[in-house]
């Protein structure tokens, strides 16, 4: 840089200074309690790590764990079907608040994914094997009760159309069991509708066309209520996947932004079975979708932390593509890391509920 | 609210010596607050387009681990940084689609310009500039941010990227004649 002719030396001094004067994103209102919440979970792990030194205590700990999974294995033998169930669903049962909610900030979560929690937890009951039918009717009364005046579920910022969107497909997938939910759901494909971009996406970031991680679970949702006879949903549904065929690359993966080279086998997953399955009446979208999934490798991951939103959304798009054994592969490793415990990389988000939630619905 | 307001007027060093020695909390959100923006902007300009909050988080999760090797030889920021550009490579290893970036950080970067999409050709103003930094390798790119953006002298390049201050030099340069090139294009 030293040698550079002056007139070079200007040239690129007006560049330095054109790209420092560009504006800089800003953080969203609740990364920084975000960060904290997940140094305090790693401060417990620390603290726990601290308390359990000597190999003493370990082998007090073996026993005492053994003889709870002896306790549990009798109780799993002899009490009521809600006890039975291997994956969470009894825990998901147990840990719902009076309100009919689940409480996010009580399990390592952000208050501010209330919502979605409350809807995928109802979702992991119901798919679960009788039992809780009162739980869910108190979760669909909460879900209907969490409804604003515009018709949507409550957060700001990313959190609004996630909970929006994951909302919306519950109460699809629940409405034929309790049809008093169906004001609720009309009303909420009213703002999903409302909220799409004029090409078809939709995004929470301004002068977004649409991202594919808000987009395959809006379309989720409005394929669930178009399948139930629901109008409203059938235009915005048939925007929101010819989008997402926009989004799809020659390599079978799905950009987060159309004109993007982002990917991520979360992305991918979740698009392939949106493709799938709510693409099935459009010449040439399950194609793509399986085309997508062949590009997933089921393979375990070696990373010390689990996904259990990448993994649940594999299981989808290989059942949905009728590769039932890779499914299969990924939902063991699923159980496998919940069984063990092992730390989820969306912990701080969605806590132990959404971890738990997810592998219940993957388990079925 | 007094003994916060004192915190935030500590400087960086020592409070990272208050998490290194007595896990303190309230340090540890001040300098949160202080350099998630930083980072924020480090891992939106290094192409992520969706989850740079998530490697924000990985970073200071990071940075919080190794609390007790801090010692303050380097600056502060010099530190995350490197802690940083650690988060995103094994971002970048964990993406398999991206590995071809991750073996060019460690090597030179090819002396060819990428051209742009026709789409980058119809963009203008600052999302120019934007393009054509996305358009450069990533080992002119990340010299361009933590040179440029972030402001810190080639040195301090050198020693959080690891490379010697005269590559850090000829990267500068060929990262400023490719974008300058890339904007005449145009």
């Amino acid at each position: 840089m030293n040698e550079l002719a002056p007139a070079d030396a200007a040239a690129f001094s007006a560049l330095a200074g054109c790209l420092r004067a560009m504006p800089g994103r800003e953080p969203s209102a609740g990364l920084t309690d975000r960060i904290l919440s997940a140094v305090d979970t790693e401060r417990g792990l620390d603290r726990r790590r601290f308390l359990m030194p000597s190999p003493w205590w370990g082998t007090l700990a073996a026993s005492l764990i053994a003889a709870l999974s002896l306790i549990a294995v009798y109780q799993q033998r002899t009490r009521a079907p809600a006890s039975e169930q291997p994956d969470g669903a009894a825990w998901l049962a147990a840990s719902q608040e009076p309100d009919g909610t689940w409480s996010p900030t009580k399990h390592g979560g952000a208050e501010a994914y209330r919502p979605a929690l409350t809807a995928l937890s109802a979702l992991a009951l119901d798919r679960a094997p009788g039992g809780f039918a009162p739980q869910i009717q108190r979760a669909c009364d909460a879900l209907a009760a969490l409804q604003g005046a515009d018709g949507a579920f409550g957060g700001e910022g990313r959190a609004r159309l996630y909970n929006h969107a994951i909302t919306t497909f519950a109460l699809a997938t629940l409405c034929p069991k309790h049809p008093a939910l169906k004001p609720a759901l009309e009303r909420a494909l009213a703002y999903v509708s409302a909220q799409q971009t004029a090409q078809g996406g939709w995004d929470y970031e301004p002068r977004s066309e649409g991202n594919a991680a808000v987009t395959t679970w809006q379309v989720r949702a409005l394929a669930c209520a178009e399948a139930q006879g629901f109008e409203a949903a059938k235009t915005p549904l048939r925007k929101g996947l010819r989008w997402l065929r926009g989004a799809a690359r020659d390599d079978g993966s799905i950009a987060y932004h159309r004109a993007s080279t982002a990917c991520s086998d979360s992305l991918t997953a979740l698009a392939a079975y949106a493709l799938i399955t709510a693409g099935k009446a459009f010449p040439g979208l399950p194609e793509l979708g399986r085309h997508a999934a062949g590009s997933l490798s089921a393979a375990p991951e070696k990373a010390a932390v689990a996904d259990c939103y990448r993994d649940y959304a594999k299981v989808l798009a290989f059942e949905s593509s009728g590769a039932a054994a890779r499914a299969e592969t990924v939902r063991r490793q699923m159980l496998a890391q919940q069984k063990a415990a092992q730390p989820d990389q969306w912990e701080s988000v969605g806590g132990k509920l959404y971890t738990t939630a997810l592998t219940a619905l993957a388990s079925r | 609210m007094t003994w916060h307001a004192q915190l935030t007027d500590l400087d960086d060093a020592t409070l990272m010596f208050r998490v290194r020695d007595g896990d303190d909390r309230d340090a540890f959100a001040v300098l949160v607050k202080r350099h998630q923006k930083m980072l924020l902007n480090f891992f939106a300009r290094s192409g992520v387009q969706y989850d740079y909050e998530d490697l924000v988080q990985q970073t200071f999760l990071r940075l919080y681990r190794y609390r007790e090797r801090y010692v303050a030889t380097a600056k502060f920021t010099t530190f995350v940084f490197l802690l940083a550009r650690q988060v995103w490579i094994d971002e970048l290893r964990r993406r398999k689609r991206h590995e071809r970036l991750v073996d060019g950080l460690a090597a030179e970067p090819p002396p060819e310009h990428v051209a742009p999409t026709a789409a980058e050709a119809t963009a203008s103003g600052g999302m120019d500039l934007e393009r054509a930094l996305a358009a450069l390798p990533e080992g002119l790119r990340e010299v361009v941010e933590l040179g440029v953006y972030q402001d810190l002298p080639y040195a301090e390049v050198a020693e959080i990227l690891g490379i010697p201050v005269g590559t850090v030099k000829s990267r500068m340069f060929n990262a400023l004649a490719k974008m300058r090139t890339f904007l005449e294009k145009k």
